[in-house]
């Protein structure tokens, strides 16, 4: 099987997943959330051999166009799900955030992204764009997980649910925080240093990961000083993960830069 | 509240170019150009307010952590020993029962458990009572602290380098030398070369430097992008290139409309000229390369950038010393023939010639930056205490049992609360799992 034939065994999984999930969430039946959880793993597994296969292929880490990133953002995701799932027991997210990684998934496969396979331009040539975009990916997953959880937080009605979504949210930004200042900020600063004499360079991609940052910072502030709770920190959550979608996309997308990559 | 107002600004810094020359702004903005350079929002991360509100921001960083970190101090290091037994009780994890047992026993019960379960315990004896404080990753209270000292020496790092970094840009034919800004050495191109992959995109840019001091070679080193050559504090990085134009070679296959198996290749310079070998014995000579074709205001011929993208090369034909025909041929377009009669009432003369411009040889020369920045080092320090500090607040939970113990009539109370960081649900259940245990111990 190949590289594309995988990827898209790995769509019909989490779409047939995110199907029990949301079975679940009306017929509240803890089997059909197990269905859902077991195929969103077995997509899991089967994305990371597509994963390896794009990177044996290619010679280099799939991270390099608009198509692998979010290839591997999306499995980043569920990877993020299946962990909070497994520490928290939440599988009434579970239909939210799939439907979220098949938006991923189905944007990563649509003609407007080339999937071909490029030579690596001289700039990316480091063993650094694995550890600069792995990591920052898979915190900015945890804030993908940490969005739907506020959006939970602020829709739902029963108090036992608020506070466990507040406190899953809470929990989840206590994970991306550090992945994304470890891969986002200081990863991409040693690489900047390394490859352009530079560790800050105010380039547009750079100053959206330090606003994302700093929305998250403001998040745990107020959080741990100031002691809120509930509908302003998921307010705050929502807005962070908002600026990290901004970072990924819209620099790429709007606004010229260093990063004009992926 | 000054972070919200810092990202803001921030986020208007990434909409609008920064840096760029006064014309390009006229032309983007019009009237407003002039409001924008005034309240130096083109360059508004070095802007004096910009910064000024960085200054405000350390500073507020300053007052928080000093005042905090007092307080934070006194616990670690010269804690409160002695507990009132209602405030314990109020708090969010207690305990309290008595056992028939002496206040002795219980206590060295109570030492072991504690210490099984890591905590450093230390003890007050009163008359009849001993208040016991026991806790463990007491490092995790200053995670916070720790972050915030790392920020404050980053931005620290980023005034060292503002003020004391030396960056320039140096272009190196090979074989030249060129002094180092600022330093006592200099350096030498000794090769530099382009390696492509099969589709013709650049693999690789590589430069054999050589450091030279008092004339001397020192060191050679091959520098690409990602792998600078590092000397003395200095950095070099392959930064860009650029092709030398000043005499160029092109390789042009000649070729016969009317005899297929006539085929010529050849070498020539800019200027040279060489017989064809032809019937008619014509002359070929290269007159001009362009290595970017574009035809400018009046039709005229001209480059439009110094990047190869559209080589051309006007190639003329002679007869004796009369020129015959003329015309551009063009490397990426080989059927795009140009050839025409030098005369146009000439017809006969037409050629049945065809050209192709299969190749072009061009000295390149390569962008090196130097640069030497003082400013990295308290950077890196400063993102190891961040994470260091990260590390500490989120996964080193200070964990805290506060206990009284009292005897009175052959038995003991125990009076014990807890308070933790982080992972309070954890927490809980090692205080239950402790408590059950003294009492349930004989």
């Amino acid at each position: 099987m190949n590289e594309s034939t995988l990827f898209l065994v790995t769509f019909v999984l989490y779409i047939i997943s995110a199907f029990f999930y949301l079975a679940f969430l009306f017929s509240k039946q803890p089997g059909q959330a197990k269905t859902g959880s077991a195929l969103a793993i077995a997509g899991l597994v089967v994305q990371a051999i597509a994963l390896i296969a794009r990177t044996v292929e290619s010679g280099h880490a799939p991270f390099t166009n608009m198509y692998e990133s979010l290839s591997f953002l999306s499995w980043a995701s569920v990877l993020a799900f299946v962990i909070i799932d497994k520490k928290f027991r939440i599988s009434r997210i579970g239909p939210y955030i799939m439907l979220i990684v098949i938006g991923l998934v189905a944007l990563a496969s649509s003609p407007l992204m080339p999937k071909e396979i490029t030579p690596l331009v001289p700039a990316l040539q480091s063993y650094w764009l694995w550890l600069h975009v792995s990591v920052t990916l898979l915190g900015e997953a945890f804030f993908a997980v940490a969005f739907i959880t506020s959006i939970m937080y602020l829709t739902a009605k029963e108090p036992e649910k608020k506070e466990k979504m507040d406190s899953v949210s809470y929990r989840c930004v206590a994970v991306g925080f550090p992945l994304f200042t470890l891969g986002g900020l200081v990863f991409g600063m040693v690489w900047a240093y390394k490859a352009w004499g530079t560790y800050w360079s105010w380039d547009p991609k750079e100053v959206w990961s330090l606003i994302t940052w700093v929305v998250f910072a403001l998040y745990l502030h107020t959080r741990i000083v100031m002691g809120w709770k509930g509908k302003r920190s998921a307010i705050i959550a929502i807005l962070g993960f908002l600026a990290a979608l901004f970072t990924y996309f819209g620099v790429n997308y709007l606004l010229t830069g260093l990063h004009s990559y992926a | 509240m000054l972070l919200i107002i810092l990202a803001i600004i921030s986020i208007l810094g990434t909409f609008i170019p920064q840096g760029r020359s006064l014309e390009e702004y006229v032309a983007r903005y019009g009237r407003l150009s002039g409001l924008f350079i005034r309240l130096e929002l083109t360059g508004l991360y070095h802007s004096v307010w910009y910064l000024g509100l960085l200054g405000l921001f350390a500073l507020n960083i300053i007052i928080c952590t000093l005042t905090r970190l007092t307080p934070k101090l006194r616990r670690a290091l010269k804690p409160h020993l002695t507990a009132d037994p209602k405030s314990l009780s109020a708090l969010k994890t207690n305990a309290r029962f008595k056992r028939s047992a002496p206040l002795a026993d219980v206590q060295s019960e109570l030492t072991k458990l504690l210490a099984a379960a890591h905590y450093k315990v230390k003890a007050a004896a009163q008359p009849s009572r001993i208040s016991i404080l026991a806790r463990k990753r007491i490092g995790g209270i200053f995670g916070s602290d720790v972050v915030h000292v790392g920020l404050l020496i980053i931005l620290a790092g980023g005034i060292v380098s503002g003020v004391g970094s030396i960056r320039d840009s140096l272009s190196l034919n090979v074989g030249d030398v060129k002094p180092v800004p600022k330093a006592e050495f200099e350096v030498r191109l000794d090769k530099f070369t382009t390696e492509y992959y099969p589709d013709r995109s650049v693999k690789a840019w590589k430069s054999d430097l050589t450091v030279l001091e008092q004339k001397k070679p020192v060191l050679t080193r091959t520098i690409s992008v990602n792998h600078p050559l590092t000397y003395k504090g200095y950095s070099f990085y392959q930064t860009s290139y650029g092709w030398n134009w000043d005499s160029p070679a092109v390789e042009i296959w000649a070729k016969s409309k009317n005899d297929p198996t006539f085929l010529k290749k050849m070498k020539l310079k800019v200027g040279e000229r060489a017989l064809l070998g032809d019937k008619a014995q014509t002359t070929i000579a290269v007159q001009k390369f362009l290595p970017d074709f574009v035809l400018g205001e009046a039709n005229q011929p001209e480059n439009r950038t110094l990047q190869p993208n559209n080589p051309a090369a006007l190639i003329e034909g002679f007869r004796g010393t009369e020129k015959v025909f003329s015309g551009w041929i063009f490397s990426n377009f080989p059927d795009f023939d140009q050839i025409h009669a030098a005369n146009d009432k000439d017809k006969e003369k037409e050629t049945d010639l065809a050209f192709e411009l299969k190749s072009f040889e061009a000295g390149q020369y390569s962008v090196l930056e130097a640069a030497k920045d003082p400013g990295a080092i308290l950077i890196w320090i400063g993102c190891a205490l961040i994470l260091l500090g990260l590390g500490l607040a989120f996964y080193w939970p200070t964990w805290e049992i506060k206990a009284v113990l009292e005897e009175s009539q052959g038995k003991t109370e125990w009076i014990a609360g807890g308070v933790a960081t982080k992972s309070r649900e954890a927490f809980g259940a090692e205080f239950e799992r402790i408590t059950a245990a003294l009492r349930r111990s004989k």
